[in-house]
């Protein structure tokens, strides 16, 4: 933590050769700031079935990795590695914190439930006993007075009366599931960080880009974000990336973007009457962006169905 | 030929305003697949959230970045989208299940299970325990595989603890403290790659267990993993073939074989000759069939692979074998899958090839053609069409015995299908487009997850002219 305090860069845990990004106000940053999007993973908690709206943790795109970390926005934990196991001591403290949770909950709820039955301190118990009791010999009399068929049925009623009170220690109280590790005491990420691709790299965390295909997506996503437009997953247009103009919270994608390896690149014409008819089905215009790995250079070439007739 | 209804739609989308109905139709079509969520319609700190519609978008944001109004609703857009996201996982101490996860054996072991989600969940197996008296005995216990526990974790359903090497049971202030806990950043840490279990195909899995589905793995990971009954792979069609239609069939491929030995083999230039021979023959389909002289169909096996050391194993291969929400489905005893489906990782992989996409469909089964579209609701919970032939005689009760007389008789003749209305041929083209066998990929792009599904067509069955 103080480790965090001390170092503006965001801290994305790897795991298996992925990036994810657990604290919100890192996710924020990321969005708001570098104009980045991810892609989130996990469950919402209380929407959990559903797929259309998910949550933490983000995943980020390979590409937005070497982007922020190449321009010193995040470092890269080795996250395994950050989990260390506590020590008893530590587990202790841990838990008592959790025991101090879970009773501050139960006083609130008694606090704010005031007379609520649900929930009752030993006390309130002890006084719901002794009402039952009286009303109970009270009832009593009242069946003595009446015969012995009513006496019969109070005595099969009597030892249901010692049961039907809840033990205190059954009490609900809220169990947290923590989403974040870096809550936990003797989670440390500072011997595990690295702060560039290389390090990363050697380490045996990180491969991306490995190959000309990667190194060319990193510099066409380099490219098209330095330009100030937002880009996400293109799959479901045929493309490598979908190209926004501002935040895709808000607008509405330009382009669909296909990466090449090279500005000499081959394609074939039924490539590009593909992408012309699919860019204009979803109202969209399709860009080739060749990568010229040799000066580091983007070219971008943009095609459209001109349907003449 | 078709150009007038395609005109190209160079100008911008117009911006939508509310209640405007045929665009908002327009803008959602539009943007089919793309992520067009409206968070702020998202209210977390209700009771009851609701799933908001679709939200609406603008073409661009104003030159330098944005009048104010749309930096003010972007901003709320983007408030709302965090407030959810920092929604805790919360569960009452009444409805949680613990779990230790044993990272050796890729296992977690439910101590407390409780909710339905179990029903479908876990499986259990046998694992030495030394008792109290130092004595090894086999208890069995329910255990989760990966996926399962960090599904169950990250939805915040299951508390897991890891197991550790402390020595927890005397200490004091740790009753019920049964190991480190994990947060769900740790239980993806660690229970991805383990069991073969990839980020890509957890999201698979979680994708389809939010959506009610039930998922268990294809391949068993530990013999006593519950598995299905294998499939039954024989073609449909020999199923309901009569002795006396059997027998017609051995007689007349014999007399093609006879045929052929007249012949002197099979003469290339004259194929259908021997129809000569047959008046009866003489319609179009005996013809075209006597035609077709090219070995056709899925039967025939493809050209045996050139010498070539298999590289690495396809991952092209069925993963989950998934159930419908209405499948009764049993944890110990699984009836059939509804679907089984492969996953794979966009970025990595390339589209199947011919012999990948055969070897799938050689281990899948076969189903019966769809039904034609006009269908009268019938017994209410008539099986949709796309119901595998496997599902329906695991759940049909055994039709009632037969007489003596009868059964003589259906040696001849078979039954007509039991409780069918009369016999509607299904449509040539919805059959060959649905094929006679199915192969479903899940295709994930870095969390975006798409699914596809190839079907083998019997172009061959069908005569067409």
């Amino acid at each position: 933590m103080s480790t965090e305090a001390s170092d503006p860069r965001i801290h994305l845990r790897v795991a298996n050769k992925k990036a994810y990004v657990w604290d919100v106000e890192d996710i924020a940053t990321i969005r708001s700031k570098h104009r980045l999007c991810g892609v989130f993973t996990g469950t919402l908690p209380h929407l959990s079935q559903q797929n259309l709206f998910l949550g933490v943790p983000m995943v980020l795109l390979p590409e937005e990795v070497v982007l922020l970390v190449e321009n010193g926005f995040a470092v890269l934990i080795d996250d395994p590695k950050a989990h260390i196991q506590p020590s008893v001591a530590e587990l202790q403290r841990w838990n008592s914190k959790e025991k101090e949770l879970a009773q501050f909950q139960l006083s609130q709820l008694t606090t704010a439930l005031g007379t609520s039955p649900a929930v009752m301190s030993e006390e309130a118990i002890k006084k719901r006993k002794e009402r039952e009791l009286k009303r109970q010999a009270a009832a009593a009399k009242a069946a003595e007075a009446q015969g012995a068929l009513a006496e019969a049925d109070s005595s099969i009623f009597t030892p249901s009366e010692n049961a039907a009170p809840p033990p205190a220690t059954e009490t609900q109280y809220t169990v947290v599931i923590p989403a974040s590790s870096t809550s936990f005491e003797w989670y440390n990420d500072s011997t595990c960080l690295h702060s560039s691709i290389q390090s990363a790299k050697e380490a045996g965390i990180w491969e991306y880009p490995s190959n000309l295909h990667e190194r060319a997506k990193c510099g066409v996503f380099r490219g098209l974000w330095e330009q100030g437009m937002y880009m996400g997953g293109g799959i479901k247009f045929g493309g490598d990336y979908l190209v926004y103009p501002g935040d895709p919270l808000r607008y509405h994608a330009h382009f669909s973007a296909t990466v090449l390896e090279s500005p000499t690149f081959s394609l074939t014409p039924m490539e590009i009457v593909a992408h012309g008819r699919l860019g204009t089905v979803t109202k969209k215009s399709h860009l080739l962006c060749g990568w010229d790995d040799g000066k580091k250079e983007v070219s971008y070439l943009s095609i459209e169905w001109a349907g003449f007739g | 030929m078709d150009d007038s209804l395609e005109q190209p739609d160079a100008k911008p989308p117009t911006v939508t305003s509310e209640g405007n109905a045929p665009e908002d139709v327009d803008q959602a079509s539009d943007d089919e697949g793309d992520v067009v969520l409206d968070w702020t319609k998202l209210v977390p700190s209700a009771a009851r959230p609701v799933i908001p519609r679709r939200g609406e978008k603008e073409f661009e944001p104003q030159p330098g970045g944005g009048s104010g109004l749309q930096l003010h609703v972007l901003d709320r857009s983007r408030n709302a989208m965090f407030e959810a996201l920092r929604a805790t996982r919360t569960i009452s101490s009444k409805a949680v299940s613990y779990a230790i996860w044993h990272p050796e054996i890729a296992r977690a072991h439910a101590t407390v299970a409780r909710g339905v989600l179990f029903t479908s969940i876990g499986h259990s197996v046998p694992r030495p325990v030394i008792t109290a008296d130092g004595a090894q005995k086999q208890h069995k216990r329910l255990e989760l595989l990966p996926e399962e526990a960090l599904y169950l974790t990250e939805r915040g359903s299951l508390f897991c603890w890891k197991a550790t090497t402390l020595d927890l049971s005397g200490v004091d202030d740790l009753e019920g403290v049964l190991g480190p806990p994990m947060s769900v950043q740790q239980a993806f840490s660690e229970m991805i790659g383990t069991e073969d279990l990839t980020l890509e195909r957890y999201q698979v899995y979680a994708y389809l267990k939010r959506l009610g589905y039930v998922v268990t793995r294809a391949a068993a990971p530990n013999s006593l993993y519950p598995m299905p009954p294998p499939f039954d792979l024989s073609p449909l069609n020999q199923k309901t073939l009569s002795i006396f239609g059997r027998i017609c069939s051995v007689f007349s491929s014999w007399i093609s074989r006879v045929l052929r030995i007249f012949t002197g083999g099979f003469d290339w230039w004259r194929p259908f000759q021997h129809s000569r021979w047959f008046l009866r023959d003489k319609n179009y389909g005996a013809v075209f069939r006597a035609l077709r002289f090219i070995p056709t169909g899925h039967g025939v096996p493809l050209l045996p692979i050139k010498a070539e050391p298999p590289v690495k194993p396809s991952p092209y291969h069925i993963f989950y074998n998934v159930y419908k929400p209405v499948t009764p489905f049993r944890k110990s005893e699984p009836c059939l899958p509804d679907y089984q489906i492969v996953v794979i990782n966009a970025r990595t992989t390339p589209m199947p090839s011919l012999r990948e996409l055969t070897d799938l469909f050689d281990i899948s089964p076969e189903m019966p053609p769809p039904l034609p579209r006009q269908r009268r609701p019938l017994n209410g919970a008539a099986p949709p069409n796309a119901r595998p032939a496997n599902a329906t005689p695991v759940q049909s009760p055994p039709p009632p015995p037969l007489s003596l007389p009868r059964r003589i008789l259906h040696w001849f003749r078979p039954p007509p299908p039991e409780n069918t209305p009369p016999a509607r041929r299904p449509h040539p083209f919805m059959a060959i487009k649905a094929g006679k066998k199915t192969v479903i990929v899940a295709v994930v792009d870095a969390g975006s997850t798409g699914f596809f599904r190839f079907g083998q067509g019997a172009f061959e069955e069908w005569a067409i002219f």
